[in-house]
């Protein structure tokens, strides 16, 4: 879990929620007015109430003569009193509550924007699950600050001031008596706050542990029954399960002590009031309502207090909240969309990398080293290497979706960050080695950057991909939804319909990074062939690390530690006995153990 | 098979957990009945508290307001004998009434902190210990289950039910708790008020219905929203989840403003149910607090008329007035708790239909004991097995391994290779005669017994939290350090061991991972060695490991099927190559078998593997 304890310097990250909520200014204006007047009849109801026990006793002692109010009118009062709170308290409750409700859902609109924009650096350095995380919690600490921290600011300056200065008028002695005792109660709740939120810390870290344990055990499960350790294991875990016991007990302790000393504290005032109040009732110098009066302003004094070190902890974790939302705010897109307006209106797909070298942020290494590397328009290359040669990184070059690194990418003879980034990849299609499936139908994920396509344009992608047996034996056909909440496909499947997603494009260029890994040769064979005639003047760009796929290319291309290797068609390859004729040579023949070429390097990362 | 089987899919079945079931209690009752002598001193407890509460009111109104201010002692009102008890006070003491009252005020909030305190201590350890035994008994139930359970029941599923669901039990028996700790003072303040005014009570007690009302109807509201708010706020983190993963797809087809608006729309959703639930809730919170303050009207209304009639006294009527939240808390208290009560019903149901579920390996009544050493002979005839009757996974699978041979099976996923080795290690029940270990039917021996002769390393080797030398020893009290240290250096691992910060005795977390893939597999061979089993299973790691580990764990390998029986479900060219026979699979039948070269030649399913480079992907 994340630690949540700010230091003074973000509390000021607070003030940049300010421009968010500015536009509510009224609602947070009418809120407090509203409060205002809740207080003052809450007041006057305690007020009314003490007024109601001077007339009993007045009558027990028939005095009536002295009344001033009759005990029905005063009835009548207090009722309408409370009404009228109800409705004010009802009415500010709901006026700020809906401001922080408004305010998260500008948060979440804004953080949804600004991840669009960003690119694999960022994600690498947030990760999507620290994303998630800051969009749920963070913002609903941020929420929770300004729907109850405001009105736990209300409730702080306006108990005390409506308590204190009524209290003032009926006996300022005796409220100069009571006075003392809260700030030290202040103080203990602070600091109790503060051990109840370490003991809760506690309490959670014991729990993920407990979770963290029970879940590492049971993926386990089967290496333990195995090797026959269910006895220890089960040993193991009384540990974990009786320290989570422990501090939760520790917890319930603190948690206990608390409710203990606050009325303890608070009877020091009580017995105040009965001593010194009663002393003077006696005296007749305040009235038995009076004294009542003074009890009830009493608790709404210490009500509060007891509140004051939760609203601490509130604050404190919402700056650090805050801090965490601006940092993805903030982040710079590391692809700058800056087109020079020059650049002609349809691409070609004629590609020049130039001494192109490639470093990752943060990274020592190249992974790309001065690659030169010419493609025509409408030619076809196949690039081959082990993994981390630098294979994908040199695909994402293409779309941008990594900034191009040192050195120069040209399209069509034009800087290729001349282009309008929508252009580029528009015009460019690439598809990824993860076949990434959204949770919609699968027209929806075929045609993902076009929703209105014509179902037939949809239908022939999937055609050409080898889709549509598959696809027509789905009851829903193009409107299963696929994923989690759908039918669940298998990698073949998956592969074939980010590959369908490609196709339907049409595009002047194709990418294909390792797209057929899951497809089985025949089927592929089936795909390469189509996609030969379909894309005959066409620039298509494809990794692979089957022979067979690779053949079927102008020319191929080997990748070795971010270098280029070798260079030409399968046949100019085959002669150069290099690399790529051993890799021919293991998969056709049926092998060698060759040191130098193992073929345990040949097995992909991530299968 | 066993004669009974199970429906798993109950395991994942909302259970009903809508009615308040008081045999769940009960079953709940045996894990705290260890503790009763807390849970008594702590009921006793809060009836003191509760006493020493209602008689500082009494203090307040009954002795300051009627004995020392007004003067009134004569009246019939119950004061617990604290008017008297001031009399007694002051003439001990010789001070002044209004001393003794504050005197008493002091000794009484004193108990009452004390009290209370002993009294929530009393009751969280006995629910804290309780809980505790019941979450251990879960875990270790579930910790003997079979594969079979595992193979058809998620982990999470098991998972929730040992934290979540005990959870929810603390929840529900700490809410119970509290709950307890506001209707004794209740009870015992409602019985001075009866005593007080019959009439005045009774018209307040009328509005008790009124806020058991309000908080059902509220209840019923609410459900309804909080379950859309659920919902919207499920659907928000499921569609930022799902485009922060998809990210790159969604930039190259330019769909970022579509997705954006698409979100914009559930946002709005979840704005608008947010906003209802606010309405609901702040209406209910404000109408709990005015119940009170209505209260305190009625008080000064009618007690004016009971006063005036010198039916009460002036302090009576305070008193009701002191005593309101006492009667309104618990009820609104119930309302809530009420939630919590049938949620933890269900957590209940779901943990103890875990604690029933008695699916387990048949062992045999008279098993055979094994020798001290097999000779390592392992034989499968004819095996037909499936997880489920309806789908076969096996058919008709019969081979042959002779003593200190070395059998390669390969295979598309899916094909049988796993069951195959989940048959030998017993990890299913299955008919006689179809496995057998040194010619002996697997069935007439214990599982445990056949387990300690076959070492399993598995693809996803499972280290226990420990150090390297417990990871290697496992809790052997026969395997010495020198064995195990011994047994690493025989299969390379001592190298890497050496360089961890504190050596063999490093502390290793499972998922810490700080080890490499690698380091785990060569952890997982010295395991095995140390254990000397007479026969070897291993499921090939095929994830990538780089070229100088690889030679190490090729080379360890060799080691380690010295002398042993090995199968292997093998990934890597030279691993197959080298074995004695080759099996290969294909959707559970065999459908070729002999050594490489043979194979090879026949240009049939091997030959295509072969191509494919024995990945684990699934070829359609």
């Amino acid at each position: 879990m994340f630690d949540y304890t700010a230091s003074g310097e973000s509390l000021k990250s607070l003030l940049r929620l300010a421009p968010f909520l500015r536009q509510y200014r009224n609602q947070i204006l009418a809120g407090f007015a509203a409060f205002f007047m809740a207080r003052l009849f809450e007041v006057s109801s305690y007020y009314l109430v003490a007024m109601g026990v001077d007339v009993i006793n007045l009558l027990y002692n028939h005095e009536t003569e002295r009344m001033t109010y009759s005990v029905g009118e005063i009835t009548l009062a207090i009722i309408g009193c409370v009404l009228l709170r109800f409705v004010f308290v009802v009415f500010a409750r709901r006026s700020i509550r809906r401001v922080g409700v408004a305010l998260s859902f500008d948060l979440r609109q804004k953080l949804y924007a600004s991840v669009q924009v960003q690119g694999s650096d960022f994600f690498s350095r947030i990760g999507v699950g620290d994303i998630m995380t800051r969009a749920i919690q963070d913002i609903m600490l941020i929420q929770k600050l300004v729907a109850f921290g405001m009105i736990f600011v209300v409730i702080m300056i306006y108990a005390p001031l409506f308590s204190v200065s009524a209290m003032l008028i009926k006996s300022p002695v005796l409220t100069l008596l009571i006075v003392p005792v809260l700030p030290v109660i202040f103080i203990y709740a602070y600091r109790m706050t503060e051990a109840m939120a370490n003991s809760s810390r506690e309490v959670q870290k014991r729990l993920s542990g407990l979770s963290a344990h029970t879940q590492e055990n049971l993926s386990g499960i089967r290496t333990v029954q195995a090797q026959a350790q269910e006895v220890n294991e089960i040993k193991r875990f009384w540990k974990t399960n009786d320290e989570y016991a422990q501090a939760f007990y520790e917890q319930a302790r603190i948690n206990s002590l608390m409710t203990a000393w606050m009325p303890l504290f608070a009877s020091i005032s009580q017995i105040t009031i009965i001593m010194y109040g009663g002393y003077l009732a006696l005296n007749g110098e305040i009235t038995v309502g009076d004294l009542v009066f003074f009890f009830a302003c009493l608790n709404m004094l210490l009500q509060p207090i007891r509140m004051a070190g939760m609203f601490v902890t509130l604050v404190q974790r919402a700056a650090v909240a805050t801090d965490r939302l601006f940092e993805i705010y903030d982040a710079e897109p590391e692809i700058v969309d800056n087109p020079s307006m020059q650049t002609p209106a349809t691409i070609r797909g004629e590609f020049e990398f130039r001494d192109l070298s490639y470093t990752y942020p943060r990274a020592d290494k190249a992974v790309l080293q001065n690659i030169n590397l010419h493609v025509k328009a409408g030619e076809s290359i196949a690039i081959v290497g082990r993994i981390g040669s630098g294979k994908s990184t040199l695909l994402k070059q293409f779309t941008r979706l990594l900034e191009v690194g040192e050195g120069k990418l040209f399209l069509d003879g034009y800087d290729v960050r001349e282009y309008p980034l929508a252009q580029l990849r528009n015009q460019v299609a690439q598809i990824l080695q993860d076949p990434f499936l959204f949770g919609e139908p699968l027209r929806n994920n075929i045609s993902y950057d076009d929703l209105d396509r014509h179902l037939e344009v949809i239908w022939d992608s999937a055609e050409a991909a080898a889709l549509r047996d598959t696809i027509e034996g789905f009851p829903a056909q193009m409107e299963t939804i696929v994923g989690e909440r759908g039918v669940t496909l298998s990698g073949g499947q998956k592969q074939r319909t980010a590959l369908a997603r490609g196709l339907i494009r049409n595009a002047p260029v194709l990418i294909l990074d390792d797209c057929f890994s899951s497809v089985d040769t025949e089927t592929e064979e089936h795909i390469l062939n189509r996609l030969k005639r379909l894309r005959k003047d066409k620039t298509t760009i494809l990794v692979s690390h089957r022979v067979s796929t690779l053949r079927h290319s102008d020319r191929i291309v080997v990748l070795e530690e971010g270098w280029i290797v070798e260079i030409g068609t399968h046949r100019e390859l085959l002669r150069k006995q290099g690399t790529y004729a051993e890799l021919e040579k293991v998969q056709t023949e049926g092998g060698s153990s060759t040191p130098g070429f193992d073929s345990a390097d040949l097995i992909p990362a991530g299968v | 098979m066993s004669e009974q089987t199970h429906d798993h899919s109950l395991f994942e079945a909302e259970l009903s957990g809508s009615v308040l079931n008081l045999h769940l209690l009960g079953r709940i009752m045996r894990w705290l009945h260890p503790y009763r002598l807390s849970l008594l001193v702590s009921a006793f407890l809060i009836l003191i508290a509760s006493c020493s509460a209602v008689m500082m009111e009494v203090v307040i109104s009954r002795v300051l307001v009627d004995y020392i201010i007004v003067g009134e002692t004569s009246s019939l009102m119950p004061d617990l004998g604290m008017i008297e008890l001031t009399q007694w006070v002051e003439s001990q003491l010789a001070i002044p009434p209004i001393f003794a009252a504050g005197l008493i005020f002091l000794v009484l909030s004193i108990l009452f902190a004390i009290t209370g305190h002993a009294h929530r201590l009393t009751l969280v350890g006995a629910i804290v210990n309780s809980l505790r035994d019941l979450r251990q008994d879960l875990f270790a139930h579930m910790e003997t289950r079979p594969s079979s359970f595992y193979d058809k029941v998620p982990v999470g599923r098991t998972m929730t039910r040992v934290t979540n669901d005990i959870e929810a039990l603390y929840e529900m028996l700490r809410g119970m708790g509290s709950l307890i700790g506001e209707f004794v003072p209740f009870f015992v303040a409602l019985t001075i008020m009866l005593s007080t005014s019959v009439e005045l009570t009774l018209i307040l007690l009328l509005l008790v219905p009124v806020v058991a009302l309000a908080s059902h109807l509220f209840r019923d509201a609410t459900r309804e929203v909080f379950r859309l708010v659920r919902n919207s706020v499920a659907a928000l983190n499921q569609n930022l989840q799902e485009n922060l993963s998809g990210m790159q797809v969604v930039q190259l087809s330019q769909r970022e403003r579509h997705n954006l608006n698409v979100y914009t729309d559930i946002n709005k959703e979840n704005r608008r149910q947010e906003y209802r639930s606010i309405n609901l809730s702040t209406v209910y919170g404000a109408f709990n607090d005015s119940l009170a303050a209505i209260g305190l009207g009625i008080i000064i209304w009618y007690g004016a008329g009971e006063v005036v009639q010198e039916e009460m006294s002036l302090g009576g009527v305070i008193l009701f007035t002191r005593f309101m939240n006492m009667l309104f808390t618990p009820v609104v208290l119930l309302g809530e708790q009420l939630n919590v009560l049938f949620r933890a019903m269900a957590s209940g149901e779901r943990i103890f239909q875990a604690l029933d579920w008695d699916e387990q390996i048949h062992e045999p009544e008279n098993p055979i004991e094994l020798p001290g050493r097999l000779a390592g002979k392992v034989e499968f005839r004819n095996v037909n097995f499936g997880y489920s009757k309806q789908i076969p996974i096996l058919k008709n699978v019969s081979v042959k391994i002779e003593p200190g041979q070395k059998l390669a099976i390969v295979g598309a996923t899916g094909s049988g290779k796993s069951t195959m080795i989940r048959l030998l290690g017993r990890f299913y029940d299955f008919e006689r005669g179809m496995i057998f270990l040194d010619d002996i039917d697997l069935n007439d021996l214990r599982s445990a017994d056949v387990r300690s002769r076959i070492g399993v390393v598995l693809q996803d080797f499972h280290i226990f939290s420990g150090t390297v030398l417990d990871n290697i020893a496992l809790g052997d009290p026969s395997i010495s350090e020198e064995r195990a240290i011994t047994a690493a250096k025989t299969v390379n691992a001592h190298g890497f061991i050496s360089d961890l910060p504190l050596g063999y005795e490093t502390p290793l977390v499972e998922r810490g991972s700080n080890l490499s893939q690698g380091q785990r597999q060569l952890l997982a061979f010295a395991r095995v060695l140390a254990a000397d089993p007479e026969i070897l299973v291993l499921d090939e790691a095929t994830a990538s490991i780089d070229t100088e580990t690889e030679m190490l764990i090729q080379d360890g390998l060799h080691k380690l099927m010295v002398g042993r029986t090995s199968i292997l479900i093998a990934h890597r060219l030279q691993t197959i190559q080298e074995a004695d026979k080759i099996l290969v699979l294909h959707h559970g039948e065999v459908k070729e078998f002999g050594n490489h070269e043979e194979l090879l030649s026949q240009k049939g399913l091997y030959f295509r593997l072969h191509e494919l480079q024995f990945q684990d992907l699934d070829i359609e």
